[in-house]
């Protein structure tokens, strides 16, 4: 048994690998690079040179090639101590074109060119633009960088690997002071009275890597962080899994105890702290509220997660679909060729033929009618709001329960124990509640782990027609974006859901029916 | 009555011996062989039990309704979007107000739309790529599936290979699938059509694959193995007649399923440029709202609907049909 679901598990991890690997290579390799700027507003505001310049810096932070620039070659070359800062300066600037080279620095010109040639790297050099004869354009300096396409294994290798990023007290590249980790029973984030364990970090990347506070789960680690991709453009800079997890909403003031001691009304959550190199210093507000330089934080925000709303409104609606769906779908299977048979049966066959989204219109329109509120807002929420979404995927969730259920049940009701147990004299209610309902629940059961797991996902189009702020709205918003590293991660995200409830599932039904046996071979 | 019959068995006032009136038949080889019995035509008895059922009629003659107006309708009218795009008292009028402003024509008995066009003909404009492209898709797809799986079920190497890499698309979301490739390549008819046939074949193959192997191993086709079949004949004479039924329903589940992922595709942004039956709801979004535009949104989505519905209804009825068990008289 064992055996059997670390082998699923394994081919599973597989193909999730090859299908995202996939999904890459699509989105990195076969798109269109320009179109992640589609809707950026600080590429639309540069101009000539140095729009040029800010997309192959983008590409390159986005891991699309990796750019040396004759400066970076240069800094290489005082980082190897062949030539000092002071004649770097003298040497570093480029003319308008390359016949204009300022004659001190055309050998190193030459040197980089030899070097770049070298290693594979295509030379981009950019001529000035000029606005007249004596004056170069906005954005338009010459510019000389040069730059090589990150292969598709390197490029799904470093996805694979950076998956995980363990927190290490030797992150930080500045002096720090005493590096370590500390231990105490009673968090400065409150004030330092209050009992709530915590451990701090001093050189790694988070402040605190355990903690106690007010939201589900109530305790939280940062030795390890999922990430699954920064977001470019839905919310930029941003990790995906952070997106999907983090609060969301207007900011919430709570009394806040700085390190300093400076205790203020602020939204500010210092349990999010990151170290900032510098921050103090270019900053008189974070000098005033910090005694170091983590101080990159998150703020409290008064509305749940995207993950939240996703999965409360999917649970809440197949919960009701099980509590509706099965007894429906009995009841049709006992008046089998009645007139309530006939109703169901067109029921799920007008659920199945039509369009999700004729239906799901169709709902909004008879809830505006009836006053319910269609659309899902974190400034007031109310528990209205989560009736309709609920009530328009129950429709036809319910639907398919209901065809399921009919069909074991009629399946079952026909075969010959059944028949043997009426024989043998047992009440008709005996025979439904104790042999066949038994017997057609258990593929039923099959699919509940898998409804539970993928309520995590969201309904893609529901999330976007009752504008619910789920995961599933955020893939929409991210192929509108061009979000590839977003596009990415949720593919991965629904991938494993996908492998943990197949697994699940099959344990389900194992537990449920003692004759499945994994471990024989099937066929 | 008895008299009369003795009577014409009694040949012994003719006086000829039994030499002299009977003959002995020649014995036919071929005519023993021969069964009688009424003739059968599968095809003939589809079509026998599909029109048995009044209903059917009637739902066929829908669907033939739904294709004069998506395939020839257009040609006669032709389709401006933006014929009356000069005229601004022409934008979103009622049915009510297009007829009067107008005349009586069936092009406006539906309003007109954002930029003056008629509803009516955008409808079926756009309903000829929806339903074009659910039917190629179909043909597409269940060709493919088909093959594949019938390879799949008798092959026990392929079976491996291609529970492999069923495992691997499975783990993906077909929407996740269709939407990437859309977005990659750009949005028109034929990438549509691939986005959706790339993974969409590879769950009725499957299917396919699972009837095949329930079929496979029957008794009649062992003996049918045991006279020396080749797998060829036993595949297309004694398993593929049993699974026409079976695949006739499947195509009517999956032609709803075209149409409903075209619109969704559109919804969500990624539809073609053209008009598409998806398209025109999703443009019309801001009139569900907007009181006196409803007409624009609402007859889209109804249209999708009731295409939907009639397609499934023929398919689901021609497959109750295509079961060789419904054919006994």
């Amino acid at each position: 048994m064992l055996k059997y679901f670390f082998k699923r598990v394994g081919r599973g991890c597989v193909s999730v690998v090859i299908a995202v690997s996939i999904i890459m290579v699509l989105l990195f390799y076969a798109m269109d690079n320009t179109l992640i700027f589609s809707e950026d507003e600080q590429y639309a505001k540069l101009a000539n040179n140095q729009k040029i310049s800010y997309m192959y810096t983008t590409w390159e932070k986005y891991g699309y090639l990796d750019l040396i620039s004759y400066n970076d070659y240069l800094n290489e070359l005082v980082a190897k101590g062949e030539m000092d800062e002071e004649f770097k300066s003298t040497i570093a600037s480029i003319g308008r074109t390359a016949e204009q080279d300022p004659e001190a620095a055309k050998p190193y010109i030459q040197q980089y060119l030899d070097y770049c040639e070298e290693n594979g790297y295509t030379v981009k050099r950019l001529d000035a633009v000029m606005a007249n004869s004596k004056r170069i354009a906005t954005g338009g300096a010459a510019m000389l960088f040069a730059y090589i396409n990150t292969p598709v294994h390197e490029r799904v290798w470093d996805f694979f690997s950076s998956l995980l990023t363990f927190d290490d007290i030797n992150y930080v590249e500045e002096d720090i002071g005493e590096r370590g980790l500390t231990f105490t029973w009673y968090d400065p984030a409150y004030g330092g009275e209050k009992f709530s364990p915590a451990i701090l970090g001093n050189g790694t990347l988070h402040k605190y890597l355990l903690y106690f506070d007010q939201y589900f789960p109530y305790v939280h680690q940062n030795f390890v962080k999922l990430t699954l991709g920064t977001s470019f453009s839905v919310n930029k800079g941003v990790d995906v899994f952070q997106t999907m997890t983090q609060r969301q909403g207007t900011y919430v003031p709570t009394t806040t105890y700085y390190p300093t001691g400076l205790v203020a009304e602020s939204a500010d959550d210092l349990h999010s702290a990151i170290y900032a190199p510098g921050s103090r210093e270019l900053n008189l507000v974070l000098a005033d509220r910090y005694t170091d330089d983590y101080t990159n934080i998150n703020l409290h925000k008064d509305s749940k997660s995207k993950i939240f709303y996703s999965f409360i409104i999917s649970i809440l609606a197949s919960f009701f679909t099980y509590l509706l769906g099965l007894p429906l779908g009995i009841l049709m299977a006992k008046k089998k060729d009645t007139w309530v048979d006939n109703l169901g049966n067109a029921y799920v066959i007008f659920m199945i033929a039509v369009p999700s989204l004729a239906y799901y219109f169709m709902f909004k329109a008879v809830a505006v009618k009836i006053g319910l509120p269609v659309i899902f807002s974190l400034d007031n929420p109310t528990v209205l709001m989560y009736i309709t979404p609920v009530v328009a995927s129950l429709a036809s969730s319910v639907a398919g329960t209901m065809k399921w259920m009919r069909r074991y049940m009629v399946d079952q009701m026909n075969s010959d124990y059944v028949k043997f147990a009426r024989a043998e004299g047992l009440s008709e209610f005996e025979i439904f509640a104790k042999h066949i309902f038994k017997n057609a629940a258990i593929p039923i059961t099959h699919g509940l782990p898998n409804t539970i797991i993928m309520a995590l996902s969201g309904s893609i189009m529901m999330e976007r027609i009752y504008t619910i702020p789920g995961v599933g709205g955020l893939l929409v918003e991210a192929i509108g974006a061009y979000d590839n590293q977003v596009i990415v991660g949720v593919a991965l995200f629904y991938g494993v859901l996908s492998i943990i409830s197949a697994v699940l599932g099959d344990i389900t039904m194992a537990i449920m029916d003692p004759r499945i046996s994994f471990t024989t071979k099937a066929r | 009555m008895t008299e009369t019959k003795e009577k014409l068995f009694d040949l012994a006032h003719t006086g000829l011996t039994d030499e002299q009136l009977f003959q002995r038949a020649p014995q036919d080889a071929a005519a023993v062989e021969k069964i009688v019995a009424p003739r059968y035509s599968y095809w003939r008895s589809v079509g026998r039990v599909f029109f048995s059922k009044k209903s059917n009629i009637l739902v066929i003659a829908m669907m033939v309704l739904i294709l004069v107006f998506t395939y020839i309708y257009p040609t006669f009218t032709g389709y401006d979007k933006f014929e009356n795009i000069m005229d601004p008292l022409s934008k979103h009028l009622t049915p009510a107000a297009a007829i009067e402003k107008y005349g009586f024509h069936i092009k406006w008995i539906f309003g007109t739309g954002e930029s003056g066009q008629s509803t009516f003909d955008a409808l079926w404009y756009g309903s000829r790529i929806s339903i074009s492209l659910a039917i190629l898709c179909t043909i597409i797809n269940f060709s493919i599936g088909i093959m594949i799986g019938a390879l799949w079920g008798f092959s026990k190497k392929v079976d491996i290979i291609m529970n492999e890499i069923r495992n691997v698309i499975a783990n993906v979301p077909g929407t996740l699938v269709t939407s990437v490739l859309v977005l990659v390549f750009s949005p028109n008819f034929a990438t549509l059509v691939f986005a959706m046939c790339v993974t969409g074949w590879i769950g009725i193959a499957y299917s396919i694959r699972t009837q095949v192997i329930i079929i496979r191993d029957r008794e009649y086709n062992l003996a049918s193995k045991c006279l020396g079949t080749s797998t060829l004949r036993i595949a297309t004479k004694n398993i593929l007649p049993f699974m026409i039924s079976f695949i006739v329903t499947m195509m009517a589940n999956s032609l709803p399923g075209y149409i409903g992922s075209e619109a969704f595709l559109s919804y969500i942004g990624l539809g073609i440029s053209d008009t598409t039956l998806g398209k025109l709801v999703y443009n019309a979004q801001p009139a569900m709202v907007t009181p006196g535009w409803g007409w624009e949104f609402w007859c889209p989505v109804m249209l999708s609907a009731f295409i939907s519905i009639v397609l499934f209804l023929v398919g689901q009825s021609l497959g109750d049909a295509a079961d060789p068990r419904t054919h006994m008289l």
